[in-house]
């Protein structure tokens, strides 16, 4: 297996006003693997993922990302972020447009591709998240799990080198969950790096490469599916991931 | 006998119906029908509006309407944008230009520009490219204010979503932010219309040739020339209602498509 760095992170920190929501955060992710990002809410997972695509501005450590210093002051960031998709929690469709229209925008416009190559491209990924009968639906039209099916198809219209998925299912109905998490075990057997907050601990123990437990800001414990879940060290791992299974069962 | 609630509830409303059917009828009854029908709508006098009317002053005030929002909707995306700009000095002009020409009284506005220019910069404008001006900018003053709240309604999932596709910023403004503010202000905007469309009447202030006169000053004139009363502007108020009322109903039609 390769190991290629695809994002470095160093002593990432993060305040919003007198909060601090990162503090000091080390993790490095290899090209082709799938990280998972667990732990309470407010332990700062989310924000540590918009950091990477600078969503969120850090207020100090570096971050690369794809070979691009994304904190260095000459970063293009537009350039960067095309080759990153990134998944919301809500979907974030855009409204006004087709589902076709919303994964051919970016291609003419960013990528500068032709409407008829931007919609091939366009319904192969529709193809692949199963939803190529739809692309002249609305997006107010989809359930909840086929819009985040779209966003998936959108995002990788644009061949991202690396995703990122921010609790891609919580906002989902639980009969829907399993087709969104369907496609990302697809994508993670196809050897795309991904980088996941989520609740879903099965899913990670069963796709992830890697696991990261978090909490107030900072990483407490990291290592395979199989240590950080099957065998948590800490604490506060272990509170965690039994309150989660129980909430579960 | 007591009444249940809803009882009590549709007497109640039963009475204010007879109420307001009481008022229509005595307002009907008291009214001077012979001398009200010869002055404000007397049919020799309404056949000799026509067609100049229509065909220049229904006209002229559908154009001036156009012109100023033409000028209003182009500068009020401008001013909304800069209000919301993550750059101040941007944000403090916008806010200074619209409490300034949203508090002046647009007659004002509309002096200013056609002798306030002139004494200042010895320049004599064209009418109607006066007429732009002070209805346009008055009106983006109002427009800004509107498409600023849409912008800002628009969720800001949105804008992260285009930006991670790698859109520049003024790409998401264009392409996924301004047409779903558009959308959301809708009838906000066609209230604007409405209100520019009896704005235009003050062109009258300009002084003007008698192709170049609108519902408003047509209607005044008629009265001095036909000297009978208030019949022109009757008539010139009948047409003003030809114009907002199917813009209502245009608006109405077009939201509720942009619902579904």
């Amino acid at each position: 297996m390769t190991s290629t760095p695809a994002v470095t992170i160093k002593n990432l920190h993060k305040s919003y006003g007198s909060n601090p929501v990162l503090k000091g955060i080390d993790l490095t992710v290899d090209s082709g693997q799938v990280l998972c990002l667990i732990g309470p809410s407010g332990s700062g997972k989310s924000t540590l993922l918009r950091c990477i695509n600078l969503l969120e501005t850090p207020d100090s450590g570096s971050i690369q990302a794809l070979g691009q210093e994304m904190t260095s002051p000459d970063i293009d960031l537009d350039a960067a972020r095309r080759q990153m998709g990134m998944v919301f929690q809500h979907f974030n469709l855009f409204p006004h447009l087709t589902v076709l229209e919303n994964c051919t925008l970016a291609q003419r416009k960013v990528l500068g591709r032709s409407a008829q190559e931007a919609q091939k491209i366009a319904l192969d990924n529709l193809a692949k998240v199963g939803l190529a009968d739809y692309a002249q639906r609305k997006p107010s039209q989809l359930s909840g799990g086929q819009a985040q099916r779209v966003a998936i198809a959108r995002a990788l219209s644009m061949n991202p080198s690396l995703m990122l998925f921010d609790e891609p299912t919580s906002a989902l109905d639980p009969e829907t969950v399993g087709d969104v998490l369907d496609i990302m075990r697809q994508l993670a057997a196809e050897g795309m790096t991904m980088i996941l907050v989520t609740h879903e601990i099965s899913f990670a123990q069963q796709v992830a490469d890697r696991v990261v437990f978090m909490a107030d800001g900072q990483i407490v414990e990291e290592g395979s599916a199989q240590q950080v879940i099957g065998n948590p060290q800490h604490e506060r791992t272990k509170t965690f991931l039994s309150r989660l299974l129980h909430q579960v069962n | 006998m007591a009444l249940t609630v809803r009882q009590k509830q549709t007497y109640f409303r039963y009475t204010q119906y007879a109420l307001l059917a009481a008022l229509a009828l005595a307002l009907i009854l008291l009214a001077d029908w012979p001398t009200l029908i010869d002055k404000a709508f007397n049919p020799q006098i309404i056949a000799q509006q026509f067609p100049q009317i229509i065909t220049v002053a229904l006209k002229n005030t559908l154009i001036y309407t156009a012109l100023g929002f033409i000028l209003g909707l182009s500068a009020g995306t401008l001013l909304a944008l800069m209000k919301i700009s993550s750059i101040a000095p941007y944000r403090w002009l916008a806010t200074a230009y619209i409490e300034l020409f949203r508090g002046l009284p647009a007659l004002l506005v509309f002096l200013a520009f056609g002798y306030g220019l002139p004494l200042a910069f010895g320049l004599r404008l064209d009418n109607y490219l006066t007429v732009m001006l002070a209805l346009g900018m008055v009106s983006a003053a109002y427009i800004g204010e509107v498409l600023r709240a849409g912008l800002e309604a628009v969720p800001h999932g949105q804008y992260e979503a285009a930006r991670c596709l790698g859109m520049s910023h003024s790409r998401a403004m264009i392409s996924i932010i301004i047409p779903q503010a558009f959308k959301i202000v809708l009838p906000a905007l066609t209230n604007e219309v409405i209100l520019l469309t009896k704005d235009s009447s003050l062109v009258y202030l300009l002084g003007m040739s008698l192709a170049q006169y609108e519902l408003t000053k047509f209607g005044r004139e008629g009265i001095t020339t036909t000297g009978a009363g208030l019949t022109p502007l009757v008539l010139a108020g009948a047409c003003y209602l030809i114009i907002t009322i199917p813009l209502g109903i245009l608006a109405r039609r077009i939201e509720k498509k942009a619902k579904a």
